[in-house]
């Protein structure tokens, strides 16, 4: 594959999303465990960005405060400028798990529901634009199809058109491929590039896969574990390698597994 | 990549010759069974054929014992049946028992979930709720029957307070456990769609609970309909009109064991019909359809 045509609208650099110093704990029944400490980024318009990291690294974590199922314990975390305090559907979020879609609405009352729900939309109008997302990913045929009938990629494909027919400002995504298999998830890598290239939306992605790290993303943070934090920031400059085969890319994976893997040796996986 | 070339390429992959079109060798896909194999697999059928030998060994056994007192046979039984259909007591019994069943119920169920919204709304709600139907559901209704006639008098509103007691517990226990096993993930994206409040719980929390809330109406409905005739025996009439317990016990004193048996078969008869016509198809349109059960 190639990302030929990276970022022409991230040159503008306007700044959608700005993490700053923010640290996250939670509780569990006997801890207050420590998922991120003083970590602050920026995601600008029309940015592929990656938070990439080992399991329990605490990059979900963030991923939940930004979507605003978090509170941070310190510092904050600023969409265009004002404060996130709770969830709403300018930040549309999309869950690796395949019971994200309402299991009582079809394929398109899925996405007519989050649009009508979510505020502003009038029936008619809404569910014009899901079926413009809908055939986008690809599933015109299955507009009336019960989520329980979809195989696990057509799920994930239903919940990539809500987000995108929202229109929100970010599109969250919670390692949306981790359950699916080889095939069909280096198909739906793919697909999304594709989907940016046509839409250009502004992304941020969450996985513990370097290729998939590698793929998508125009940027890439490695959050290190215990607690997370944030240890390097990769460009994928986009003439920088073909394809998962080529040497440079392998180059890449494994610096970064490298920087990933380099403290926690203990833990090895 | 075309498939020839890879075959020049390399001796690595072997392609067979497959022909599914020559009728010489093709095997059927799908052959159909013989009737009575096809008729045999209709589960209804099946049922019929029980109760026709069930029918037929009642039969005998009474024709062999000879005492109609005890046990009339299955035929004697069809015929009281249907003599107290046509002069029309067992449906003006049975119309008394359903309207008493019918307000019990809608007022158990509208009590427990009145009481399950409030147990969403906090953790003491939910260790509320959870305290008393555990304490309570393994506390027969009809054992509150003699409070009841001490508080509310001889009447339907004896009947009423239990009805609604057998209803409240273990449909309030569906619903909590229901509202509790919805996935996180689920919640996670009412919130997304920033839904709050009463909208948060009726057009997400409720319907993804909502096998369990049907189970929950199953359940109490067969508490609520044995309650209800438990309690007519024991005490069934107000103002001269009996329900269907009473009916039986009624029989009884007056030795007319086939009469018994045909309330008992009414009982049984409404029960079923009752699943069939409204818990069945509610089933179908819902949970069945979503593939939230299968």
């Amino acid at each position: 594959m190639s990302i030929a045509s990276i970022d022409s609208t991230a040159e503008q650099k306007k700044v959608i999303l700005s993490v700053e110093d923010v640290t996250l704990e939670y509780l569990t029944q006997a801890h207050l465990v420590t998922a991120i400490v003083h970590t602050s980024f920026k995601l600008f318009a029309g940015d592929r960005l990656v938070l990439l990291g080992p399991s329990g690294c605490g990059k979900s974590s963030l991923l939940k405060a930004v979507a605003g199922h978090l509170k941070p314990t310190a510092g904050r975390i600023l969409l265009n400028g004002k404060q996130i305090r709770s969830a709403g559907p300018d930040r549309a979020m999309v869950f690796q798990e395949f019971d994200q879609l309402l299991p009582w609405k079809t394929v398109l009352g899925n996405v007519v529901f989050a649009l009508t729900a979510s505020g502003n939309m009038k029936r008619k109008e809404a569910e014009l634009a899901a079926t413009h997302y809908l055939h986008k990913v690809g599933l015109n045929g299955f507009l009336h199809a019960y989520p329980h009938t979809l195989s696990g990629g057509m799920k994930q494909r239903v919940a990539i058109a809500r987000c995108l027919a929202m229109r929100p400002e970010i599109i969250l995504m919670d390692e949306p491929f981790a359950a699916l298999d080889a095939l069909t998830r280096q198909k739906m890598q793919d697909e999304l590039l594709e989907l940016w290239r046509d839409i250009g939306f502004t992304m941020l992605f969450v996985t513990h896969s370097i290729s998939e790290a590698l793929l998508l993303g125009n940027r890439i943070l490695l959050v290190s574990p215990h607690p997370g934090q944030i240890r390097a920031e990769v460009t994928v400059d986009p003439n920088t390698f073909g394809s998962e085969g080529d040497t440079r890319f392998r180059e890449i994976s494994e610096r970064i597994h490298n920087t990933l893997f380099r403290d926690i040796a203990d833990y090895s996986i | 990549m075309d498939v020839e070339e890879l075959l020049i390429e390399s001796d690595l992959i072997r392609e067979f010759q497959i022909d599914n079109h020559d009728p010489a060798t093709a095997i059927e896909a799908a052959r159909p069974l013989p009737l009575w194999r096809r008729i045999w697999e209709i589960s209804a059928v099946r049922k019929l054929f029980l109760l026709a030998v069930m029918a037929l060994i009642w039969q005998l056994y009474a024709i062999k014992l000879g005492n109609t007192l005890v046990l009339p046979s299955f035929t004697v039984t069809v015929q009281a049946f249907l003599d107290a259909l046509k002069s029309g007591e067992l449906i003006s019994r049975s119309a008394v028992t359903l309207k008493v069943l019918s307000m019990g119920y809608i007022g158990g169920v509208t009590a427990a979930a009145v009481l399950s919204v409030f147990a969403i709304g906090s953790r003491l709600g939910a260790d509320l709720l959870d305290t008393l139907t555990s304490m309570f559901n393994v506390l027969p209704a009809i054992a509150l029957l003699p409070l009841a006639l001490l508080w509310f008098g001889l009447g339907t509103p004896s009947i009423l307070f239990v009805l609604i007691y057998a209803v409240l517990w273990p449909m309030a226990l569906n619903t909590l456990a229901g509202f509790s096993s919805i996935s996180p993930t689920l919640r996670l994206v009412g919130r997304n769609y920033g839904l709050r409040g009463l909208r948060y719980v009726f057009l997400i929390l409720i319907p993804a609970a909502f096998p369990s809330i049907v189970t929950g109406l199953k359940v109490s409905w067969a508490f609520a309909w044995r309650t209800l005739i438990a309690a007519e025996l024991v005490f069934g009439v107000s103002s001269g009109s009996g329900g269907l317990g009473w009916f039986i016990y009624e029989r009884k004193n007056q030795l007319e064991t086939a009469d018994v048996f045909a309330g008992l078969f009414t009982v049984i008869l409404i029960g079923i019909l009752f699943e069939n016509i409204v818990f069945r198809p509610l089933e179908r349109n819902t949970v069945f359809r979503w593939g939230m059960r299968s």
